[in-house]
């Protein structure tokens, strides 16, 4: 069997897991929140309740979050919740760094950089961070490819004297320091797409046709993306993708709807799109923290702290909560205000890379975390 | 005879095409002052032009400091008169406002019209009553953008012009986020402009009543009681003190942070946040919105101050103590002193100075000195072209080889610039393109603004959004700028050595690669120019600039 994957999608901005897996029935979050943002129990607007529930509050997911509902009551998905960065900042890019780096300190790159230095698989494109730039997560390994799509993986595409302009850059910039690594992985994958993937008229990659359609989101554009490089084999290992917006300071009523929207169908799709490749792909869905269990009075909520990581795959343990819920009474909120947190967002990830890729070495990726009891999250 | 590069190479050049020495070229060695030049200009300018060079180099750098530090912007008479000229489509369908009013479709080119736009107008934008297109609501920062790219190419305050993008990415505003932030952004773009090089507490206030600001991070909804604190913590974390003064992880109670019961807090954590939210509660915009019952806000379209909505009670930030039911303004307005003084903040802004300026990891003795430089001029109404000329007349800036990459839209801007191109009328088409290189100019989403560090863009996509830049840039399609690279080609130039070497010597490189590179192309050198077919010679020349600008003496800075 080919290699597993890892696929880290994080929702930047503070994604309110308050709402998306919502303690629908517990009594502090129903007087804590206006009811245009909490999950109502009935009537046309009802969340989707969860099986296997962390505590007796009536889970429910999102009423927008059809497809994740599905996906957990195929027992695809896990959802572990309470979870998070113990440490205490609510900066978003300071929580972005702490977590994606997953070490106390800078300076030895990010968890899944770490991960690539240790193992360093071959194959042309073991790392792809889907956008503009590569997350702290991928810092400090050669091999990270960032792309919005496979043809900007391509050097000069389409251009009459690629071959040249190709040449010329190699010459004058292959051992750049700077920007040589970078250059030279664009060198090589310029040619394999290209004998991958055939041209349209105009000299231009042709698009990926999935085997399901993708509903209209951001997200799709780069799921699909995603989809299209795990079937082409070229030795993916782990990949990253932003979906952002999530910081509904202000009305987080529609925007947050819009949002879990755009994020549940194309993950369905996604999944589906797979087929066979399900078996060695793990995909993690997280944020940087949670948010406030109040509501502020512009109709929205401020940074908090515990929240919600779901992990989907086929070697997961999936159509369960997991974690110990602590409770929303005052006494058991962080700092009075804030979901605590019971599970550290390392203790899902650890069991991920362990179980699901083979990696234990929990030291080398989280240098100074010691493992707790087990969420028993794999198969 | 002391040569600048670009001189020496057209001599070069002269002698590769002529095989004969029409001038002293033997006895020219290249300069090395030339060069600094070059990397003088790269930082502080958006790219080094023939006239850039000449300029800084009758100059000196002191001179030519003095000179860009004395412009202020309402003295160029020629940028105006280029803003005055340049157009820019609005097209749009026809559609409805889904209560029974339709508007034709549009498609014209027209003047920019918004970018002193006064409140009525600018409220005129934002009136849902009023039926019109998306397209037209956001129309002023669709300006703003469009002249962003005429002012980096053209401005002659070019340093105002680099400190004015740095105050955009610092004080990140994405001008696109709703209407009301994209009507009112051509004056938060005057902001960021008139005082780049002045006063820092002066920009905060600026800033801090800014429409687009208030609205991009939601403070004109904050209100007591809880207040919204997205504004709050944005501007202490990535406005003022920045992160490494965020103490949160270490202390949970304001009298543990060091020097805070001695009102001289060093860093500050959530409490904090929390005061400095209910400071600026009821800071918010005159759009006749809804305050209590029988009470609006006033339709001025700018800044108002509501004061039923401020929390007046006593507040305590980074260790002062404010009384209750201060006067209007007056919490936030102190809060801002606060912060504009402080230590952390002069370092903070420091470092990204130098960082824009110089280098990406200065030492901490070079960030004290500058900081101390940002304090001693606390008061001065010229207090960052203080700090900016401390910087550039620094050591560090004349030794320190340049290491850090152009990031998409200087890359695009210097392309222009170099090539001697007229960017008059821009289409919008170039932010998608720079989008793809990893560049959102004006419309970033997180308030953190773009990344300044050269690691964060030395990856596979802007390498290869550069690559793409430098070829499609003069393009017709790409919609920036007639400028036809042939037309420019000398017409003594006969054949593709000659032509390629001409480009290559334009962006400072050595003319005699020409014929390696067209050695990698599979070409014959020595064959003439295609002059007859000029689509093929237009592209052929096209190519020549675009490879001869993916050097290091280019790419960096």
């Amino acid at each position: 069997m080919a290699e597993p994957i890892v696929v880290v999608i994080f929702l930047r901005g503070g994604v309110d897991g308050l709402s998306l897996v919502a303690p629908a029935g517990d009594a502090d979050y129903i007087a804590a929140r206006p009811g245009e943002i909490r999950v109502d129990r009935k009537g046309h607007d009802a969340g989707r309740v969860l099986g296997n529930a962390a505590a007796d509050a009536d889970f429910r997911f999102h009423p927008q979050a059809r497809e994740l509902s599905e996906l957990y009551g195929a027992g695809d998905l896990a959802v572990v919740h309470a979870a998070g960065l113990t440490d205490a900042t609510r900066s978003h890019f300071d929580a972005e760094a702490r977590m994606e780096r997953g070490a106390p300190g800078a300076g030895d790159g990010g968890w899944l950089g770490r991960w690539l230095r240790a193992v360093q698989p071959d194959g042309v494109l073991p790392a792809l961070a889907i956008g503009a730039a590569a997350p702290d997560s991928l810092r400090g390994a050669a091999e990270v490819a960032v792309a919005e799509d496979l043809s900007g993986l391509r050097l000069a595409g389409g251009h009459g004297y690629s071959t040249a302009i190709r040449a010329t850059m190699a010459r004058r910039l292959g051992d750049n320091a700077v920007i040589g690594a970078p250059l030279r992985r664009l060198l090589t994958l310029s040619g394999v797409l290209e004998d991958l993937i055939a041209l349209d008229k105009d000299g231009n990659l042709k698009p990926y046709e999935p085997s399901v359609d993708y509903p209209d989101s951001p997200l799709s554009q780069s799921l699909l993306t995603l989809a299209q490089t795990i079937k082409l084999g070229l030795g993916l290992r782990v990949a990253t993708v932003d979906y952002g917006g999530w910081d509904t300071h202000v009305g987080q009523a529609g925007t947050f709807s819009g949002l879990v929207a755009g994020l549940s169908g194309p993950l369905l799709a996604f999944w589906r799109d797979l087929g066979k490749h399900q078996e060695r792909v793990s995909v993690v869905v997280m944020s940087e923290f949670g948010r406030r269990l109040k509501a502020n009075d512009s109709g929205g909520t401020d940074h908090g702290h515990g929240n919600a990581i779901m992990v989907l795959g086929a070697r997961i343990k999936g159509g369960r909560m997991l974690g110990r819920w602590p409770g929303l009474a005052n006494d058991a909120l962080d700092s009075g205000a804030d979901l605590a947190i019971t599970t550290d967002y390392r203790q899902v990830l650890s069991e991920l890379m362990s179980g699901a890729m083979g990696f234990a070495d929990n030291a080398a990726l989280f240098p100074g975390f010691a493992p707790g009891s087990s969420l028993d999250l794999l198969r | 005879m002391r040569l600048d590069r670009r001189q020496f190479h057209s001599l070069a050049l002269a002698f590769l095409t002529n095989g004969i020495v029409t001038h002293n070229a033997r006895a020219a060695a290249l300069d090395p002052a030339a060069d600094r030049a070059v990397l003088a200009l790269n930082r502080l300018s958006f790219g080094a032009s023939a006239a850039a060079i000449e300029a800084f180099n009758g100059l000196g750098k002191r001179g030519w400091l003095d000179h860009q530090l004395s412009l202020r912007p309402e003295d160029d008479s020629a940028l105006a008169g280029r803003l005055a000229r340049a157009t820019l489509r609005i097209e749009y369908e026809a559609g409805n406002d889904g209560k029974g009013h339709d508007w034709p479709a549009r498609k014209a080119d027209i003047p920019y019209r918004h970018l002193n736009a006064t409140g009525p107008e600018i409220l005129a934008l934002i009136n849902y009553d009023k039926p019109m297109d998306y397209e037209e609501r956001i129309r002023p920062a669709r300006e703003v953008q469009a002249a962003s790219l005429i002012r980096a190419v053209h401005a002659e305050a070019q340093l105002r012009e680099v400190m004015t993008q740095f105050w955009h990415n610092h004080f990140n505003v994405n001008a696109l986020r709703d209407e009301t932030t994209a009507a009112n952004f051509p004056a938060y773009d005057r902001v960021m402009r008139d005082t780049a090089l002045g006063n820092f507490r002066t920009l905060l206030g600026q800033m801090a009543r800014s429409p687009s600001m208030l609205f991009y991070l939601n403070n004109e909804a904050s209100r007591a009681s809880p207040a919204n604190e997205n504004f709050a913590r944005e501007l202490l974390e990535l406005h003022t003190l920045g992160a490494e003064n965020y103490f949160n992880a270490l202390y949970d109670d304001w009298k543990a942070v060091p020097g805070a019961v001695d009102g001289e807090a060093t860093g500050y954590i959530d409490q904090d946040v929390y005061e400095v939210a209910r400071a600026f509660t009821g800071w918010s915009y005159g759009d006749g919105r809804w305050i209590a019952d029988g009470d609006e806000a006033p339709r001025t379209g700018a800044f108002h101050y509501i004061d039923a909505w401020h929390d007046p009670y006593q507040k305590r930030i980074l260790g002062h103590e404010f009384r209750p039911n201060g006067a209007p303004l007056s919490d936030g307005d102190r809060t801002l002193d606060l912060l504009a003084r402080h230590p952390g903040t002069a370092r903070f802004i420091s470092r990204k100075l130098i960082r824009r300026l110089v280098l990406d990891a200065p030492d901490d003795a070079f960030v004290d000195a500058t900081a101390d430089i940002f304090l001693a001029y606390a008061d001065a109404d010229d207090q960052l072209a203080q700090v900016v000329r401390f910087i550039v007349m620094s050591h560090a800036f004349d030794t320190t080889p340049p290491q850090k990459l152009k990031r998409p839209f200087e890359f695009l801007a210097s392309l222009y610039r170099i090539a001697g191109a007229e960017v008059a009328s821009p289409s919008l088409d170039f932010l998608w393109h720079l989008g793809r290189a990893g560049w959102a100019q004006h419309e970033q989403r997180p308030p953190n603004g773009p990344s300044d560090l050269t690691e964060e863009w030395a990856n596979t996509n802007t390498v290869k959004g550069l690559v793409d830049l430098a070829f499609n840039a003069f393009e017709d399609w790409f919609g920036v700028t007639g400028f036809d690279p042939a037309a420019a080609t000398p017409k003594t130039v006969s054949t593709w050595s000659y032509g390629f070497a001409h480009w290559v010597g334009v962006f400072g490189g050595d003319p005699t690669e020409a014929r390696v590179m067209l050695a990698e192309m599979g070409e014959d050198p020595d064959a003439p120019l295609p002059l007859d077919n000029p689509e093929w010679n237009g592209w052929l020349m096209r190519t020549a600039l675009g490879m001869s600008a993916l050097t290091p003496h280019f790419l960096f800075r």
